[in-house]
């Protein structure tokens, strides 16, 4: 749905954007995580043809970005990461505008506005002037206006900066949605916990290159070097610290708030094996979970080891 | 809807009312626009009603003469105050607020956002000049005015506004700035307003002896609107502007004329040394260059063009370029088409 091959941009001596390359399959939520300045609202501005890359191709759903930029505005839906609201405008009236923008007939923007704001609850507030809505209403408006031609992609810049936590789950289910309804999504953000949940996919950028990507779980696998078990045991932690020691597929062995953390080598016909070694050493486990490492893990290793 | 549809009323253009209207800035706007021009209409009128109660010195139809003619020019000189304003941040402002990109993603071509908001703008300055029709039709109780002198100062008031508008939304598009962009609108007024005029004064057209027709003043100053409104509500030639006050037009040298019983003059070059030119009586004789009359200009690049229509010329060009220069500066992508092909096949 979403392919982007060899981008570069160069602002004067600064390159923004070194050779970066990424596809997003359709109906994948797409993550792109990367610190300020890393290049996010860079790509996505070019995905929206609103900037020109210096080299490179990218295209939305089939069509070039440099070519078509007319198709690509129709197939994609940008919610940048600002509010842009009019002021003296109502919610409904807002929304209107936007579809009439968008050349949708008088008769059916109406219901187009009710729907969306529906979608992103805020029915009931379809009278209300835009300008005194709260930060996350702003939000969610912001996103029903990306929505009103009914677009196949949507590209999401920081969507939820800013957002208080509540804000920020409706957010999430809002988009969880979205995906339900067959929309390829791309979020750019810095809210890694969240990303992990959300996304199927992720891509991490820093300094303009594009560190590592590809579904979140292999992603993290890939930058995080071995595995995690949690293990809490009963009163016996000497004996299975010394257990565990004495395993070779056992690389580092900590203890952290009361539980024994184990980084091991292997799969999960390993940590099986682990759990017998601590049974069979008399040891009681009352817990025993394996960790992910996690995509801030990953984002932190990707980001300081100087990528190729 | 068809293109044209689309280019004419687009969803700007509604926006722009709504939001401009919702707001008291528009209605005090209006408000202070009449009063000040019915304040000077007033003050103009009881200055003469004074002067006419001391000593007598006209007919009505003078006073509807001189009552229009300073209303017409303080009309203009308001709109050039209030035109930039209403122009100057109509891209930048967007672009300040973060809005425009989001213009730029949808369907709506580059040109139509321009478009709108020129249209939008105008259609307040144009409800500013109506507004003052009330005014302008008290002028006709005095007399003295016709209704092709009314229609043509509204004429050029308004398509000096719209150029005005148009540079406006250029400096808008230019700068990404509202204040760099304003001032530089306001500076672009001054020019077409004031500079123009003083091109007038400062390089006059030299009076060619030679010629037939009665000189005027050079072309670049038809580009004020304020020459041809005074042309239009004196009804007098352009004598007193922009027209060199002797027939020397270098170092040394002239003219020497004598009179004749008859009362006309007839002239002969002279050289530096003020000797006359030529071979007794095989020289020619150069008359008195005739005098312009009536509101026709005389001679130059608008010969036999009425001065408003050679003013609503070069504006309508002004603004022509300007909306060009606007339209080529918006586009967040721009490249021409040659260039979009190379860089095609470069990325191939």
């Amino acid at each position: 749905m979403i392919a982007v091959e060899g981008l570069t941009k160069v602002y004067g001596h600064r390159t923004a954007l070194d050779a970066v390359s990424f596809e997003v399959p359709k109906g994948e939520i797409f993550g792109f995580v990367g610190p300020n300045g890393a290049g996010k609202t860079t790509t996505l501005r070019i995905l929206a043809a609103l900037l020109e890359p210096t080299a490179g191709r990218a295209f939305v759903d089939g069509a070039d970005v440099i070519q078509h930029p007319d198709l690509v505005h129709d197939r994609l839906g940008y919610m940048p990461d600002f509010f842009g609201v009019y002021d003296q405008l109502t919610a409904t009236e807002y929304l209107d505008f936007y579809a009439a923008c968008y050349q949708i007939p008088r008769a059916r923007r109406k219901k187009i506005a009710a729907d969306l704001l529906e979608l992103v609850g805020l029915a009931d507030r379809h009278n209300q002037p835009v300008d005194t809505l709260s930060r996350g209403l702003k939000q969610r408006l912001c996103l029903a206006r990306a929505l009103v031609h009914d677009p196949a992609v949507l590209l999401l810049d920081e969507p939820a900066s800013g957002l208080d936590p509540r804000a920020r789950v409706e957010m999430r289910e809002i988009l969880k949605e979205l995906q339900r309804m067959g929309k390829t999504i791309v979020i750019s953000s810095h809210i890694l916990p969240e990303l992990t949940e959300l996304c199927s996919m992720v891509g991490i950028i820093d300094q303009g290159r594009m560190r590592a990507t590809g579904p979140v779980h292999d992603v993290i696998r890939g930058l995080t070097s071995g595995r995690r078990l949690r293990i809490m045991v009963l009163g016996q932690r000497e004996e299975a610290l010394a257990t565990l020691k004495g395993l070779s597929s056992i690389r580092t062995v900590d203890i952290i708030n009361g539980a024994i953390e184990a980084q091991y080598e292997g799969d999960d016909t390993t940590a099986a094996s682990i759990l017998q070694a601590l049974t069979a050493a008399g040891v009681r486990v009352s817990g025993f979970s394996q960790l992910d490492g996690g995509l801030e893990d990953a984002f932190l290793k990707a980001t300081s080891e100087d990528v190729g | 809807m068809n293109r044209v549809a689309i280019a004419v009323w687009n969803p700007i253009v509604a926006k722009e009312y709504r939001s401009r209207m919702r707001t008291w800035r528009s209605p005090l706007a209006m408000t202070v626009y009449i009063l000040l021009l019915g304040g000077l209409g007033w003050a103009i009128f009881s200055a003469m009603a004074a002067s006419a109660r001391s000593v007598f010195n006209g007919s009505p139809a003078n006073y509807g003469q001189a009552l229009f003619l300073y209303l017409v020019l303080f009309q203009m000189v308001l709109l050039a105050f209030i035109t930039p304003a209403l122009t100057a941040g109509a891209i930048s402002s967007e672009r300040e607020h973060q809005t425009i990109d989001l213009l730029f993603v949808t369907k709506l071509p580059s040109f139509s956002i321009l478009w709108g908001k020129l249209l939008a703008s105008m259609s307040f300055v144009l409800l500013l000049l109506l507004l003052s029709v009330p005014l302008f039709s008290l002028v006709f109780l005095f007399g003295g005015i016709e209704l092709d002198q009314v229609l043509a100062a509204f004429l050029v008031t308004a398509v000096a506004a719209l150029t005005l508008g148009v540079i406006g939304i250029a400096c808008s598009t230019a700068f990404r700035r509202t204040l760099p962009a304003t001032v530089a609108a306001y500076g672009a007024s001054f020019i077409l307003l004031a500079g123009s005029l003083l091109y007038g004064l400062l390089f006059p057209t030299a009076i060619d002896p030679n010629a037939t027709a009665a000189p005027a003043p050079p072309a670049v100053s038809y580009i004020s609107p304020l020459l041809p409104l005074v042309t239009i509500g004196t009804s007098q030639p352009v004598t007193w502007y922009g027209i060199g006050s002797g027939f020397s037009s270098g170092a040394g040298g002239g003219m020497m004329c004598s009179g004749t019983p008859g009362g006309a003059q007839s002239c002969v070059p002279l050289n530096a040394n003020g000797v006359a030119i030529g071979k007794g009586v095989a020289t020619p004789f150069y008359r008195n260059p005739p005098q312009a009359t009536g509101t026709i200009i005389p001679s130059g690049l608008f010969a036999g063009w009425q001065y408003w229509q050679a003013t609503v010329t070069l504006q309508l060009l002004i603004s022509l370029a300007a909306l060009v220069l606007s339209a080529i500066l918006i586009p967040p992508t721009r490249h021409l088409p040659w260039a979009r092909r190379t860089r095609a096949a470069r990325s191939a």
